[in-house]
């Protein structure tokens, strides 16, 4: 009977699925019996022949390449559940609506030129049309970009390729220290509506951190980046200018204590390490410490109070 | 877009999430977590629930971002069910495009794990089953002992190793123990390959192929019976 059940839970026992005291009633069993404990070791044996079939980790390749076209197979798709599309959320339409004042200067400035070219026609005989296509022929005018397509660097160099519309598709190319380019990623960063575009140019003005202006879009990304990938790469440009630049510090602090995105705000907390002894850092880590609701944030703030040298 | 784009380094996320698919793997045939393991893990699960709250309103990011915690255990488990990346590939693509049009409708009855796990093991019981009415017209010969064998498994494998010989025992050995889990029926093998080889507790196994433990557990038996029947000789 004994044997009968050993026989029958063998396999379970193999893969560790046997309640404890099941577990603990077989190994005394078997320790006894022969039999049964030559069944126990063929199971075992017949379980590591299988394994020999490898599991192999799909290529970085593979996995990269996967998630590209899936990415571009989400950008056409719809997402269903249509009722819970319609519902009013203000959190959505907020972050819809930071984007929405570029493209209304767009929408007006093309309107305002557009009533001014046809003044002209009506009073000068259309003179003065010429203007708003001039502007995009060379420098682009920041008004006149709509939205960002596309932006990639050449391997080994620092050749960058942006596609960029206005009223039809554009390419433009040059060097990381072009100015027109340097003037397009900026504006890439702050204004694209798709995040990977939006990446990739904070991916690319962080080599450029040492300059003001750069630094301003990657506080802006930091602050204000509806995605956590792009306020992450930002983050970690801005890490060397936490102890230099008060402005950089604060946006680093704000994104510990506000972001909505747990790595986002682990990497924060380990870039204040340097400058934990500022009054401001100390005081957001006592917060944190106190009351944050992410228990592995709670504890690392503790752990970086912990590490102050006592004050008075 | 490049790759650089998806490759945002997390400093507790990213770490945990690409282990977390093994270590929920060595759990099932080792001790207990730890209790550091148990909390990152609910980190995880706390994170989840935010980011599928955020795609459920429509955020892509944070679907994008769901995504890349799951998919490398996605891709591992249809590439050694389907013993091609191609059809891994393709695997992948539908079932993520298919949680992504009804994430709205995810309920959070079960984890989200659950939830991936059972939408990918749906798409590839779908694959077993188409793959086994094309194996009938499968291209087959016969060598001289009269023995069948099919022609596409004996292309060899392009992948030098620094032991020839070794390798060739390896890829026999492997080339049987596939063709035994082949003559297994899909939820058999289904089964047989979350429990063994991606180490899914039964439990869980029950609850992605949406079914109870004591099913899962019987069909384990009888996937490991006809095993052991299919390789009787290399024991």
């Amino acid at each position: 009977m004994k044997c009968e059940w050993v026989k029958e839970n063998i396999l379970l026992y193999v893969y560790n699925e046997l309640p404890d005291d099941a577990r603990y009633e077989l190994e005394q069993h078997v320790a006894r019996c022969g039999d049964c404990s030559a069944e126990l070791k063929s199971a075992r044996k017949f379980n590591a022949l299988l394994s020999e079939l490898p599991v192999e980790e799909p290529s970085p390749n593979l996995v990269t390449a996967s998630r590209m076209r899936l990415q571009e197979a989400l950008e056409t798709t719809k997402q269903g559940g249509l009722w819970q599309r319609l519902i009013f959320d203000p959190g959505v339409w907020l972050r819809q609506i930071r984007f929405a004042p570029a493209l209304a200067a767009a929408i007006f400035i093309v309107g305002f030129a557009g009533g001014i070219g046809a003044t002209y026609k009506l009073v000068g005989g259309g003179a003065g049309v010429s203007s708003l296509s001039s502007s995009s022929a060379g420098r682009p005018a920041e008004s006149s970009v709509m939205g960002i397509q596309s932006i990639s660097q050449e391997a080994g160099s620092n050749q960058v390729t942006i596609k960029y519309n206005t009223v039809s598709t554009q390419e433009a190319q040059g060097s990381l220290n072009d100015q027109r380019i340097q003037q397009l990623l900026l504006f890439a960063a702050r204004n694209n509506y798709n995040s990977g575009v939006r990446i990739d140019s904070v991916d690319l003005l962080t080599q450029q951190a040492n300059d003001t202006r750069v630094r301003e879009v990657l506080i802006y990304a930091l602050r204000y980046d509806s995605n956590p990938g792009v306020r992450l790469k930002a983050l970690d440009a801005l890490g060397p200018y936490v102890k230099s630049e008060p402005r950089v510090r604060d946006a680093v602090l704000e994104g510990l204590m506000n972001d909505s995105n747990p790595g986002v705000r682990t990497e924060a907390l380990h870039l204040l390490e340097t400058v934990r002894a500022d009054s401001s850092v100390r005081a957001v880590l006592q917060r944190l410490a106190e009351n944050d609701p992410n228990p592995y944030i709670k504890a690392q703030a503790r752990t970086e109070l912990s590490l102050l040298p006592e004050f008075d | 877009m490049p790759a650089g784009a998806w490759a945002v380094p997390f400093a507790v996320g990213e770490g945990s999430f690409r282990e977390r698919g093994r270590r929920e793997e060595a759990s099932g045939t080792q001790d207990p977590p730890s209790r550091g393991l148990m909390a990152e893990r609910s980190l995880g699960r706390i994170d989840d629930t935010l980011l599928v709250r955020e795609a459920q309103r429509g955020n892509r990011a944070a679907f994008e971002e769901l995504v890349r915690h799951y998919d490398q255990a996605v891709l591992r488990l249809a590439m050694h069910l389907t013993g091609s990346e191609h059809e891994a590939q393709d695997i992948y693509q539908d079932a993520f495009l298919k949680a992504y049009k009804s994430v709205a409708n995810f309920r959070f009855e079960c984890s989200f794990y659950t939830w991936i796990y059972r939408i990918v093991t749906n798409l590839c019981l779908d694959h077993l089953r188409k793959k086994q009415v094309r194996k009938e017209e499968a291209p087959v010969a016969t060598d001289p002992t009269g023995e069948q064998y099919d022609v596409l498994e004996q292309v060899p494998d392009a992948r030098a190793g620094a032991n020839p010989e070794r390798d060739l025992m390896r890829r026999e050995l492997g080339g049987r123990i596939g063709r035994a889990l082949e003559k297994l029926t899909p939820r058999e093998r289904m089964v047989f390959e979350l429990r063994h080889y991606h180490g899914l507790k039964l439990r869980t196994v029950g609850e992605v192929l949406n079914t109870t433990e004591e099913t899962a557990k019987n069909t384990l038996f009888r996937a490991t019976q006809k095993l052991r029947g299919a390789l009787a000789d290399m024991r």
